[in-house]
C-alpha cells in the first residue's frame, strides 16, 4: 500500500533533486528501506505525507553532502521527462522547452539547500508553509531561500538564453 | 541601491504576497527600469517553466523492487556505515593518534634509542625496588631484634627488688 502511494511521489522527488534517473531509483529503494525502518516511529497525530517528505529531504540531503552529486552530470532533460509542452504555438513550445532544459541543468548549481527549497515549491507546487513543513524552518526562511534560488535561476537563464541566442 | 530593494521584493511581488503601498511602488520602478522588468520576466519564465516540469514514472522494475523491501528488511544486512557516526568521531581520532605515534615509534630512525632508554628506566626501577625491598628487610631484622631485647630486659625485671642470691 506504502508503496502504491507514494513510490511515484519519492521517486520523482529524488529525481528532480539528484537529476539522474538510475540514482533516483537506487535512493527511492534505499528510503523505502529506511521508511520500514522508521515507521515505529511515526507519531500518528502527524501528517504522514509530510513526515515521509522530511525523511525523503533528509535522506536526499544526506546522500547529496556524502557523495557531492553536483560533480555530476545530470540527465538530458529529454531522456525522460518531454520538452515540448504543445501548446498552439511552436514558437513558444520551443522557446518554453529550452528553458526547462536550461533550467534542469541549472538546477545542479543551486546549493542541496536551496534546490530542495526550490524542488518542493516550484516543481512540486507545495504552498510556502508544507515547504517549512518539511524542511523544519519557520516560513520566513524558506521563502528566503526560494527567493535566491529563483533570482539564481533567472541569472542562469539569462545566461544560457543570451549564449543559445548569441547576445 | 534601488534596483537591489525591488529585487528583493520581485519573488513576493510574483507570489502576490505584497502589500498594495509596495506592489504600487514596485509597479512604478518596473515600467522606469528595464534591467529590473527584464528580471521579473525572467523570474516569471523560470517559476512557469519549473511548474511545468511533468512527473516522471518510476519503472515496473523499481516498483517490483520495493515491493520486496520488507522481505529484505528482515535480512540481516552488514553495513559500515557505523563508521561515519559522528559519536564515533572522537575515537576514531585517539585511534589516528595512537596509530601515527606508534609507526612513528616502529619505522622512525630513533627506534633503539627509545628502546634503550625505556630498557634503562626499567632496569633503574627494578633496581630501586630491589633497594626498597632490601631496606624492608633490615628494618624487619632491626625490629626483630628490638623485640627480642625488649623481652630479654622484661625477663630480667625484678619488680620486688629480691636479689636471689
Amino acid at each position: 500500500m506504502l508503496v502504491d502511494m507514494y513510490s511515484k511521489k519519492v521517486f520523482n522527488m529524488a529525481y528532480q533533486f539528484s537529476g539522474s534517473y538510475q540514482e533516483a531509483e537506487d535512493l527511492t529503494q534505499d528510503i523505502f528501506f529506511k521508511l520500514y525502518h522508521q515507521l515505529a516511529k511515526y507519531d500518528f497525530e502527524k501528517n504522514f505525507t509530510a513526515w515521509l517528505l522530511t525523511l525523503v529531504k533528509n535522506y536526499l540531503i544526506d546522500m547529496y553532502r556524502r557523495t557531492k552529486w553536483e560533480k555530476r552530470q545530470r540527465d538530458d532533460f529529454d531522456k525522460h521527462l518531454h520538452a515540448v509542452s504543445g501548446t498552439d504555438n511552436p514558437e513558444s513550445d520551443l522557446q518554453e522547452g529550452e528553458n526547462k532544459k536550461i533550467l534542469w541543468q541549472g538546477l545542479n548549481q543551486l546549493s542541496s539547500d536551496i534546490r530542495m527549497a526550490i524542488v518542493l515549491k516550484e516543481i512540486q507546487g507545495k504552498k510556502y508553509e508544507e515547504v517549512a513543513e518539511i524542511l523544519g524552518l519557520p516560513v520566513g526562511t524558506v521563502k528566503s531561500r526560494i527567493n535566491r534560488g529563483r533570482l539564481q535561476l533567472a541569472k542562469i537563464l539569462h545566461d544560457k538564453r543570451g549564449k543559445i541566442h548569441g547576445l | 541601491m534601488v534596483c537591489e530593494k525591488i529585487q528583493d521584493l520581485l519573488s513576493p511581488y510574483l507570489d502576490g504576497e505584497l502589500t498594495p503601498e509596495a506592489k504600487a511602488e514596485v509597479d512604478a520602478h518596473l515600467s522606469s527600469c528595464r534591467e529590473c522588468a527584464e528580471l521579473l520576466s525572467l523570474l516569471r519564465m523560470a517559476t512557469d517553466s519549473l511548474t511545468a516540469f511533468p512527473d516522471v514514472e518510476p519503472s515496473p522494475d523499481l516498483t517490483a523492487k520495493l515491493y520486496a523491501v520488507p522481505a529484505r528488511k528482515k535480512k540481516f544486512r552488514f553495513s559500515l556505515d557505523f563508521l561515519v557516526k559522528p559519536s564515533l568521531q572522537p575515537v576514531l581520532t585517539a585511534a589516528t593518534v595512537l596509530l601515527v605515534i606508534f609507526s612513528f615509534y616502529m619505522f622512525g630512525p630513533y627506534k633503539k634509542d627509545i628502546d634503550k632508554s625505556v630498557n634503562l628506566q626499567i632496569h633503574r626501577g627494578y633496581s630501586q625496588i630491589e633497594r626498597l625491598y632490601a631496606k624492608a628487610g633490615s628494618v624487619t631484622d632491626s625490629l626483630s631484634a628490638t623485640a627480642e631485647n625488649f623481652l630479654v630486659s622484661l625477663k630480667n625485671i625484678n619488680p620486688l627488688g629480691n636479689n636471689e642470691e
